[in-house]
């Protein structure tokens, strides 16, 4: 019984790490700094 | 003087008609839908040029067509596509899903033959990117990656797409061959304000148009976002389309250096990928220069002349950005 207790608490455990990582999700890659300008001139840039 | 009949009138056909009949070279504009209340009253609304008429996907092109072009719903494309390189005209088509593209991509050989021209993945994403993306590339002595990431939909067809991409096996291209994966998870990206981060996930897509339009770059990726589940709902209450953007990465080396450029466009998605359709189709036709005589089936990386092409769309105010940062890779 003690032993099934344990290992329902590390399947809860996982289980919720896995949830947090699935709501944070990868990120990705922020613009730290700048920002966007429209393309402009004969050669659009 | 040219004459367009445009096949499919929902939310991306509507708007490509809107800006085909305000185009001075087009002179005459034929409508086809299998919605007869759709077709009459988009009909009736723009007026004595355009003309609805009995035309769905298997017929033969009418007499007197000089440019065909396709909103249809996904697969739908095809035989209308067929029946415009049998009839020698060439065509513009909005489709965007990966399956019924390839089966567009294989008409290269037959349009060839007929000596016209087929513009395919002809919308924001596929569609304006890949133009965006031939603008970038232009800048590099050589490109090593390019990562094209889109949110927004255009209509009920374009959200079942968005759907059927994310939820289905991927196809990368990476190090120069194909990859097939389970689908990601999401992951953030960054859109021009005001849209901004979203969540997009890596999907097939127009993977394929690209590799066939930058067959020297080693890794291409196509990232989708996802759509509410209550578009429908919206659009009930009369909704004028949804906020879409796009945005194309791409890394390489230039003046001895590994840099970036990123380019991005915040539009209606119907708005923009109307816009380019019309342009494309109009060039296409004859009815804007410089006409667009390549024949063969092609994306916008190949088939368009970026910056006249990005000048037309700007005139029509669809316009591009450039973020100017600290990119990371």
């Amino acid at each position: 019984m003690k032993v099934f207790k344990r290992l329902l608490l590390v399947l809860g455990a996982a289980g919720a790490v896995g949830m947090f990582a699935r709501v944070r999700g990868k990120g990705g890659v922020p613009p730290t700094t700048g920002g966007w300008r429209e393309l402009e001139g004969p050669e659009f840039r | 003087m040219t004459t367009a009949l445009v096949v499919g009138l929902g939310a991306v056909g509507t708007r490509a008609a809107r800006q085909l009949i305000d185009t001075p070279g087009i002179d005459r504009l034929l409508l086809a839908d299998r919605d007869d209340v759709q077709l009459t009253e988009v009909a009736a609304a723009f007026g004595r040029d355009a003309q609805a008429v009995d035309f769905a996907p298997g017929d033969a092109i009418p007499e007197g067509v000089d440019v065909v072009v396709t909103a249809l719903p996904t697969g739908v494309d095809h035989p209308v596509v067929t029946a415009a390189i049998a009839a020698e005209v060439p065509v513009a088509s909005s489709e965007e899903e990966h399956d019924a593209l390839d089966q567009l991509r294989v008409l290269d050989r037959n349009a060839r033959g007929a000596g016209i021209a087929v513009g395919i993945g002809c919308g924001l994403a596929p569609g304006l990117v890949d133009a965006l993306a031939r603008h970038a590339t232009s800048m590099f002595e050589s490109v090593d990656e390019i990562r094209v990431a889109r949110t927004g939909w255009a209509g009920p067809a374009s959200v079942n797409t968005v759907r059927h991409e994310r939820r289905v096996p991927v196809r990368t291209w990476h190090d120069g061959t194909w990859r097939e994966d389970h689908p990601h998870s999401d992951s953030l990206v960054w859109f021009p304000e005001p849209i901004g981060a979203r969540e997009v996930r890596t999907v097939t897509g127009a993977t394929a148009l690209l590799v066939d339009a930058f067959p020297d770059v080693g890794r291409i990726s196509v990232q989708l976002g996802e759509s509410p589940k209550r578009t429908r709902f919206r659009r009930r209450f009369g909704d004028d389309g949804e906020w879409g953007a796009a945005r194309v990465e791409v890394w390489g080396r230039r003046n001895g250096t590994f840099d970036c450029t990123v380019y991005g466009v915040v539009e209606r998605t119907a708005v923009a990928a109307g816009a380019v359709l019309a342009v494309v189709a109009a060039r296409l036709g004859g009815a804007l220069e410089p006409r667009l005589e390549m024949p063969g089936v092609h994306s916008l990386g190949t088939l368009v002349n970026p910056v006249p092409f990005l000048a037309e769309l700007a005139q029509r105010g669809v316009r591009a950005a450039a973020f100017e940062g600290v990119a990371v890779a």
